[in-house]
């Protein structure tokens, strides 16, 4: 009995870091929902793109591990502004399922570019951080997951920081609100948003890159997958909540782990699944559903 | 300073505007009235971008604005207030003044990073003088949507002027004002044009209009039926019967 206790302490701590992944992913459906009010569907293929690129570096150079870091974010960015560019720029705003259509095309257009640059095949990818078992009490915590946890919670206040202490940020929130207003203020509104999506492409980099290192391996099937949670967190946490992206992500990590400990890794994704469910009845607009109303 | 030739605006069948000439010269208040649905926030709508127009010139201090950007309008000098107060809600009292004051005055796009230091600290300086003009100082950062309506369309006003414009169009200022707040209004209006700035004021509040503008035009279904000074649009055959929706105009 006292096993099955520190068995379920156990998987819900790596679930809850690992979790982080997911918390950063939500963040940028959400992040590019707030702006937009479209969902872009392609954002976590260009965040296992940005991590890819990131191991196109390495191919040349053994850079150290946070140089691999800002490249993943980096790429993520320059792929979040080509969706921008590709998906919302140039189609008719007022069209609820042009844009949303053509991030799907951007999705499986990174998806294939992935498959046929690596034939296919998974590529290894180097664990960022020493990978230690820590004793905490009766439990093992590993250490790569804690940076992956650390190195999420850097990057989220980064962005919050961005959000509510400069220009662009308030700007950014501007827009989100009210995009007509903020026309009408002056503010560019294609340069927000095109920024917006070059920060969510950032972070989303970075979410790739801890995904590969915690995984251990790249390949262009995790994009499918890790779309599918980044919705499901995205849809539990509240559309357009950043709060609530956070909690949600490191509610399913908990929760699909503890699953998969006690039921195994074929049930996992069916209890998320049943998790999500329960949201869509019983709370569809999530942990914390913005207000709604803008022009 | 601001001039309409024949603009017009159709939705599908609907002549919104039809054919509207207008000047507004500089340090000028022109009042724009009609009767309800007779295009005038359609027009100030087509002045700002909201709405390309259909056809017809909006030119602005000499230049051909009718195809240009709302953003890019704004940053020329020309500033607007809303019929419904659209504030950013979920910003305090200050941000929503911080981020329309960023855009002022500079014409050209600006750099999003750019000129931290000076820019910032002239920024937060002139964005202190309008708390002060708005009467804000005490709520600077409350959230905007917990202000009363009153406080919230001085905001309003606070915002448009932090654009720095030169022309300032008003839709409907006095909308839900009681008769202090409408006497307080008139004397920022007022005020404006002693600093110079043209305004063109829409408006329902008759007593407001007629006291303060120097010219005053009348839209009925899209078409400027009359122009003149308060004197001459109260005594007009044709304006007396579209207020009162007479058949025979």
């Amino acid at each position: 009995m006292q096993a099955g206790i520190i068995d379920f302490l156990q998987s819900l701590a790596d679930g809850v870091l690992f979790g982080t992944t997911y918390a950063i992913i939500g963040i940028g459906f959400t992040l590019i929902f707030g702006v937009m009010h479209k969902l872009n569907l392609s954002f976590a293929a260009a965040s296992i793109g940005g991590a890819y690129l990131s191991l196109a570096l390495l191919a040349v150079w053994r850079a150290p591990s946070l140089v691999l870091l800002a490249t993943s974010a980096a790429g993520g960015a320059a792929l979040g502004v080509l969706v921008f560019l590709s998906c919302f720029r140039f189609i008719r705003a007022d069209n609820a399922l042009a844009p949303l259509m053509a991030t799907v095309g951007m999705l499986l257009l990174i998806d294939e570019a992935i498959a046929h640059l690596t034939a296919g095949v998974p590529l290894r990818y180097p664990a960022l951080f020493p990978d230690v078992m820590l004793d905490v009490g009766p439990m093992m915590v590993r250490s790569d997951l804690l940076f992956v946890f650390a190195i999420g919670c850097v990057a989220t206040s980064l962005l919050m920081w961005l959000l509510y202490r400069t220009r662009v940020g308030i700007a950014t929130r501007a827009v989100a609100q009210r995009p007509v207003a903020a026309a009408l203020c002056g503010i560019g509104i294609g340069r927000v948003n095109a920024t917006t999506f070059a920060l969510a492409g950032a972070l989303g980099g970075v979410a790739g890159a801890l995904t590969g290192t915690a995984v251990g391996v790249l390949s262009p099937l995790l994009t499918l997958p890790i779309t599918v949670k980044g919705l499901i967190v995205t849809v539990i946490g509240g559309l357009g909540s950043i709060p609530g992206a956070i909690l949600a992500g490191l509610l399913v990590g908990g929760f699909e782990n503890i699953i998969q400990h006690f039921r195994g890794v074929s049930e996992r994704d069916l209890h998320v699944m049943l998790l999500l469910f329960a949201f869509l009845v019983f709370r569809p607009g999530g942990l914390f559903a913005p207000p709604a109303g803008r022009d | 300073m601001l001039e309409l030739k024949g603009l017009s605006k159709h939705f599908g069948g609907v002549k919104a505007v039809d054919g509207v000439d207008l000047r507004v010269r500089k340090g000028e208040i022109v009042g724009l009235i009609g009767p309800n649905g007779s295009g005038k926030s359609t027009t100030v709508n087509l002045v700002c971008g909201v709405y390309p127009a259909t056809a017809g010139r909006i030119m602005f201090e000499g230049a051909d604005i009718t195809r240009l950007a709302p953003h890019k309008r704004v940053r020329g000098g020309l500033a607007r207030t809303f019929q419904n107060i659209r504030l950013f809600q979920r910003l305090t009292v200050w941000e929503n003044l911080w981020v329309a004051r960023n855009t002022a005055g500079q014409g050209e796009p600006r750099r999003l990073f750019g000129n931290w230091v000076g820019g910032q600290r002239a920024a937060r300086a002139s964005v202190e003088e309008l708390l002060e003009f708005a009467g804000l100082h005490s709520k600077r950062d409350m959230v905007t949507g917990a202000l009363a309506f009153g406080e919230q369309r001085r905001l309003e006003f606070a915002r448009a002027l932090a654009a720095e414009p030169r022309l300032l169009l008003l839709d409907e200022p006095a909308a839900g004002m009681n008769l202090e707040e409408i006497g307080d209004l008139r004397h920022r209006i007022v005020d404006l044009r002693r600093r110079g700035l043209a305004v063109l004021l829409i408006e329902h509040v008759m007593e407001l209009v007629m006291g303060v503008s120097d010219r005053i035009a009348v839209l009925n279904f899209g078409r400027k039926i009359a122009e003149g000074s308060p004197a001459e649009i109260q005594a007009h055959p044709d304006v007396q019967a579209a207020y009162l929706g007479d058949a025979e105009v």
